[in-house]
């Protein structure tokens, strides 16, 4: 008994069985593969796309470590809803990527609290002219917080009208000659092609008025005075975007959307998309559908229109942008090789490489130059439907998103006052005045806080 | 010292690396929230005191901390009871003696051992208006069922309904407080002439209070941290703030707005509701709790 209690003995089987415990856990986490250049300076991306589209984004990975030899881009696909997360605490924890690609919306937070490198600071003379001069000003302004420049697309996003030509045939409706100019014809062609059971449950949903944040500015309206500086949430054309959607919503009725629309699938990379498979006739939806539509049903008898305006007081050719811009943490440790695959995928050294890449996930591309090359000009002639989104991103009306550093707070309540006043809790006007003092609480409390806002 | 050391070094040693991970990751945390909690703070600037400033708004100026709080405050006053009634009934018909009883018993535990994250996604699909399997019931039976998820009173009543899809768990303790129960007091009854219900009313139901006493505590604190299913199957609150569950809106403020303080203000109060709560609970127990056996 004496011996068991031996303290060293114990000590020696304690030790012996923590280390059993260690090597079992680095056993269980796995080596990482081995890189295929481990000679070369590694730089870590970090992106958010799964599935399908992971193979795309590691395929221009490759593309970019086979067109040089001094960096070997390593990417890691990281889950979308939390991409953020991981990110900070990447910077935080000091292992953070060198490159990481990031939804635009969240980088006026990043940016506001020092946790990105300006990338001026990372451009070459010629860099900064491409950038300043033939990049479209929408995407530019879109990574864009206080003057300077923290994010860099690598794939843009916009909406627009995905229309199935079939099914506006059964109505007698011929896509190329009728299809309507106005907002209100197009809800009265999305009503004509609604299908309802013997219950009057939706089983085709021909048009849904919808997406607060995007019909604003079809209004003449927005979130954002530019010149001014500062938000605009209840205006007289905000306003009356929303009572456009309510007005719609009304006809049909807002259960039977929801009963309809929350059943569907919404995944990006299934082939379930519901116009796909023609829950949808028409439908509001991003670019990246077109190359999905290629993949999954390439036969598919559709257009790409752009949104058309409201018939008084409009302006056409309209929208907001988002999507993938490229960040480079502030701690990176290889900031020249994040930067040189930055230029790589956005077309600032070898542009028919670029528009390659952008063709790859049927994304936006940063400049009107990639847009001329062969190589995106052959796809495009592809997928012509394209097109109509390379008109809207080139257009005056087409925004960024409001530069503010609490953009993810102001998104959530856009959102949720269009939910109100479309499920008919209150009226436009009173969910517009809502938001307004919402918005108006925080940003007192901001400053209460000491934020610089 | 030096005895003491002697005597107790080797349990402390091998208590050693839960009492790091604890120290680490749950007894420093839990204190530097305190202080947290008086700051505005990001996770990536120092913190900045701002005194009192993060608990004024959040109880005069902050709409949805109180909306937050009456949704898990209803979500707890409901599905604990439920809970409670659902576990014990349960046990008691799975206490009977009957063939294949231990078949039964593995049926109803085996859904509490399921990952919550798994239950989540796979009730999306249950929940689903259209194709999913609630619905297509009803539908045979010539019912409509609702947009679960999407509709706002429906949303909260269908994550009250799933929080019973756990109650295995709770079952098991119920079941061995029922196995308990000395034989001799059923045996007394039966001489006295008792009915079944008598003997449910007046020996298993008192006889298992302390059981029922562990698992209400344990339910109210569990259902104030509800976090994971709203988190997963409604991430933004659900329809009109519907399934804002308390923890949800701790954690959009925290990882969402990056706003460190004014969450740890929130969890402060949280931790100060549930102890309040626990130790309202703890008073009541010499009312209506029996230790005899």
């Amino acid at each position: 008994m004496a011996a068991e209690r031996h303290p060293k003995t114990v000590i020696r089987w304690a030790v012996a069985g923590l280390l059993l415990i260690a090597i079992g856990a680095l056993a269980a986490v796995g080596k990482p593969p081995a890189r295929k250049y481990p000679n070369r300076v590694p730089v870590h991306f970090w992106h958010r796309w799964g599935g399908e589209w992971e193979k795309v984004v590691a395929g221009i990975a490759d593309r970019f470590n086979e067109s040089q030899s001094t960096y070997e881009v390593i990417p890691l696909s990281t889950p979308s809803g939390g991409a953020d997360m991981k990110f900070m605490m990447g910077v935080i924890g000091g292992d953070p990527p060198d490159v990481m690609s990031m939804w635009n919306g969240a980088i006026p937070q990043m940016a506001a609290n020092n946790l990105l490198t300006p990338l001026e600071d990372l451009m070459s003379t010629e860099d900064r002219r491409f950038f300043e001069q033939e990049s479209y000003p929408v995407i530019r302004q879109s990574g864009m917080f206080r003057g300077k420049t923290y994010g860099v697309t690598i794939g843009s996003d916009l909406y627009a009208l995905y229309v199935n030509v079939d099914h506006l045939k059964e109505i007698g409706v011929d896509v190329d000659k009728d299809f309507p100019t106005t907002l209100e014809g197009l809800c009265q062609l999305g009503t004509k092609l609604h299908r309802f059971d013997q219950q009057r449950n939706l089983v085709r949903l021909g048009y849904d008025l919808g997406y607060f944040q995007y019909l604003a500015y079809g209004f003449g309206g927005g979130f954002w005075d530019d010149e001014a500086g500062k938000l605009l949430l209840d205006t007289p054309r905000n306003l009356r975007a929303l009572e456009a959607i309510v007005r719609e919503r009304k006809k049909i009725g807002h259960d039977v959307v929801t009963r309809f629309t929350s059943g569907l699938n919404t995944g990006s990379d299934t082939g379930g998309w519901p116009f796909i498979t023609g829950d949808l006739s028409i439908t509001l939806d991003g670019q990246w559908r077109v190359e999905e539509i290629r993949k999954y049903k390439p036969k598919m008898n559709y257009r790409v229109i752009p949104m058309p305006p409201p018939a008084e007081g409009g302006t056409p050719m309209y929208g907001t942008l988002s999507g993938n811009f490229m960040i480079v943490p502030i701690s990176a440790k290889h900031k020249d090789g994040a930067w040189q695959f930055i230029r790589f995928w956005s077309g600032f050294s070898d542009r028919e490489a670029s528009a390659a890449c952008f063709n790859a996930g049927g994304w936006l591309p940063l400049s009107h130059r990639a847009v001329e090359t062969e190589t995106f000009g052959k796809w495009l002639r592809e997928n012509p439907q394209f097109q109509a989104f390379l008109d809207i991103v080139a257009s005056p009306n087409c925004k960024p998103m409001p530069p503010v550093p609490y953009l993810q707070f102001l998104n959530d309540k856009i959102g949720r006052a269009e939910d109100r006043a479309a499920r008919g809790y209150v009226t436009p006007k009173v969910a517009l005045q809502e938001l307004q003092r919402t918005v108006a609480d925080e940003l007192a409390k901001r400053k209460e806080m000491g934020y610089e806002d | 010292m030096k005895r003491w050391l002697r005597d107790n070094s080797t349990g402390y040693l091998f208590i050693a690396p839960w009492l790091i991970g604890f120290l680490v990751f749950t007894a420093i945390p839990f204190v530097q929230s305190i202080y947290l909690s008086f700051t505005r703070y990001n996770i990536i600037t120092p913190p900045k005191w701002v005194g009192l400033a993060n608990y004024r708004m959040l109880l005069t100026g902050d709409d949805l901390f109180w909306k937050s709080a009456l949704v898990t405050i209803r979500f707890a006053v409901i599905s604990v009871p439920l809970a409670v009634i659902a576990g014990v009934t349960l046990a008691i018909l799975l206490n009977q003696n009957v063939k294949g009883i231990s078949v039964y018993r593995t049926i109803f535990y085996i859904p509490s051992i399921v990952p919550t994250v798994a239950t989540s996604v796979v009730f999306i699909w249950i929940l689903n208006p259209t194709t999913g399997l609630v619905n297509s019931i009803l539908k045979s039976f010539g019912v409509q069922g609702p947009a679960w998820l999407a509709d706002p009173f429906w949303a909260f009543w269908s994550l009250v309904f799933m929080s019973l899809w756990g109650v295995g768990g709770s079952m098991v303790i119920y079941l061995a407080g029922l196995k308990d129960i000395p034989i001799y007091l059923y045996e007394a009854a039966i001489l006295d002439g008792a009915s079944p219900i008598q003997k449910l009313r007046h020996i298993t139901l008192p006889m298992i209070t302390p059981v029922i006493f562990f698992n209400l505590v344990m339910g109210i604190i569990g259902s104030f941290q509800y976090f994971t299913q709203a988190y997963i199957m409604t991430p933004s609150g659900g329809p009109q703030d519907s399934t804002l569950f308390y923890s949800l809106y701790l954690f959009n403020r925290a990882w969402k707005y990056l706003d460190m303080g004014y969450a740890s203000a929130m969890a402060w109060v949280l931790f100060l509701v549930i102890v309040t709560l626990t130790a309202l609970v703890f008073r009541t127990q010499r009312k209506w709790v029996h230790y005899g056996g």
